[in-house]
């Protein structure tokens, strides 16, 4: 041990509360940053997740389903996944946070003077990481399938990620709220993600879904994502009509709301049962 | 149970397993509610002001709170970043000169600063206790919680760990507030309170505690102690019994 006498130091924290909570937000974001990028497999993973299901879901039913479309199915499925990635790459990503309960990484969280609105969103934020990542796997992908989108859609679709991968993490908050099991998590993850690609018209349209299957797709948030996302990619175009289903402001009110909504529940069940366990 | 520190005390909290230690612990730090009554800590009411509570503490948990997967310097950076010390950038060198300063003068202290960027998860257990102490002292908390902070370690790390927490004390005037079942480790403290089944038994200083028991050690005035307790409630619990019958 050395006989170096401790100061205190002259710290000048950050004194505004906005800009505390934006600096924690930023910290927790850029720590699953991080972890990602020094794990090269899960950035494989991320890669090779738009390969299975772009270049083999969407490439089969491109093939063999989608003759008697009135529209170009190629850019359909393409902005479909493109939302459907940030959407289920970010909703996986949350399943950390079990991890963190686990390895006690929550009680460092969960005891430092921040809000927990701050943590959860940038736990969002970091899981979106590894989806931003995915989406550059599914335009990788759709160039090899020969679909592609003009710079503005790209750049319109980007200006909505945030909003997308954000609307995906709330809604996963619910689950790792009330699950505190990695294995149990991961597949709670999944029955959320999957049954959302199938009834939010991400690769199969639903323009004429009725009965329960309108029902369930009209509650999901991917749904009203994924049109709001089309809406942007479509507009002027004469498709627009025969791919959008609501009004654009509509998508992204019950985006908004039913995310505020998640945030909320999800934030609430997750403080409440890191400081029960 | 009812009991009150004094702003720079060394205060050991002992008890056997399953006594209610750790529940205490994490009801002061915020971390668990409590049922009922009023805790204040530094001044503050910790349901009302639990922001200002956790702005005045630091904690070593039980079990390690480290990020493994990322470096003990990335760990203390996101620390210090949450408790608002410094804005937050992506690498060691791109913070502000007065971090990085504090970071090494820390790391020096306890003699690690060549694994300062090193894994958590590639250090030994008593390497990452002592990064865990230095990022609880990062925003110089008023009072220091410390469950078992030498659990799992070998006496070298222990010693060492004490020597760090000693040096800590008298230069910050920081407030302790210790479990542990390293008795010895209780020697030097202002007061020892002994906690059996969910109930405060004893509180007072230790050299008090030993002449009371007269032990000759803390740990034999706890071992005593705790023998008699424990003979008492089971002679309660027999009497109990026969008078129900």
């Amino acid at each position: 041990m050395s006989s170096i006498t401790l100061t205190a130091g002259a710290v000048r924290p950050i004194t505004s509360r906005a800009a505390r909570e934006l600096n924690a937000v930023v910290a927790v974001a850029a720590r699953d940053i991080t972890i990602t990028l020094k794990s090269p497999a899960t950035l494989v993973m991320s890669l090779v997740m738009p390969l299975l299901m772009m270049g083999m879901i969407g490439g089969n039913l491109m093939q063999n389903m989608a003759g008697g479309l009135d529209f170009n199915f190629g850019t359909f499925m393409l902005v479909g996944m493109l939302i459907n990635m940030l959407f289920m790459m970010t909703t996986m990503g949350m399943v950390t946070l079990v991890d963190d309960s686990d390895d006690n990484y929550s009680a460092e969280l969960l005891v430092s003077p921040v809000s927990r609105y701050s943590i959860v969103i940038g736990k969002i934020l970091g899981s979106s990481f590894m989806a931003i990542v995915s989406c550059l796997g599914v335009l990788v992908v759709g160039l090899v399938m020969g679909i592609t989108l003009a710079p503005w859609q790209l750049l319109g679709l980007l200006a909505l990620a945030p909003l997308m991968c954000l609307s995906g993490g709330a809604l996963a908050m619910i689950v790792m709220g009330v699950i505190k099991s990695n294995k149990l998590a991961n597949m709670a993850v999944m029955m959320i993600t999957m049954p959302q690609m199938f009834l939010s018209g991400v690769i199969i349209p639903i323009g004429n879904s009725s009965g329960v299957l309108m029902v369930l797709s009209r509650i999901l948030p991917m749904t009203y994502c994924v049109d709001l996302g089309r809406a942007v990619v479509y507009a002027g175009s004469p498709d627009f009509d025969s791919v959008v289903l609501f009004n654009p402001m509509v998508s992204l009110v019950a985006i908004i709301t039913l995310t505020v909504l998640c945030l909320i529940v999800g934030t609430y069940l997750y403080a409440r049962s890191e400081k029960n366990r | 149970m009812s009991f009150s520190v004094a702003e720079g005390e060394f205060f050991a909290f002992l008890g056997p397993n399953g006594a209610g230690k750790t529940t205490t612990i994490s009801i002061l730090t915020t971390t668990l509610s409590k049922t009922s009554g009023t805790v204040r800590i530094a001044g503050y009411d910790i349901e009302e002001q639990d922001r200002q509570v956790r702005e005045n503490i630091g904690v070593i948990a039980q079990r390690p709170s480290l990020d493994k997967s990322l470096s003990a310097e990335e760990n203390i950076r996101i620390h210090a970043c949450l408790y608002g010390l410094y804005g937050y950038r992506p690498t060691f060198r791109m913070m502000p000169a007065e971090y990085r300063d504090r970071v090494e003068q820390l790391a020096d202290v306890v003699g690690m600063r060549e694994s300062l960027f090193t894994k958590v998860g590639k250090l030994s257990g008593g390497m990452a206790r002592k990064f865990e102490v230095v990022r609880s002292l990062m925003h110089t908390p008023h009072v220091l919680f410390l469950d078992e902070p030498t659990q799992g370690l070998d006496a070298v790390a222990r010693h060492d760990l004490w020597d760090y927490l000693d040096r800590v004390r008298r230069d910050w005037g920081t407030t302790v507030f210790l479990t542990t079942h390293y008795i010895d480790e209780a020697e030097s403290a202002d007061t020892v309170c002994l906690i059996n089944r969910g109930r405060i038994a004893l509180c007072c200083p230790p050299e008090e505690m030993k002449r009371s028991l007269g032990a000759d050690t803390l740990e034999d005035a706890y071992v005593d102690f705790l023998r008699r307790d424990g003979a008492d409630h089971l002679d309660a619990l027999e009497l109990g019994r026969e008078t129900a019958a």
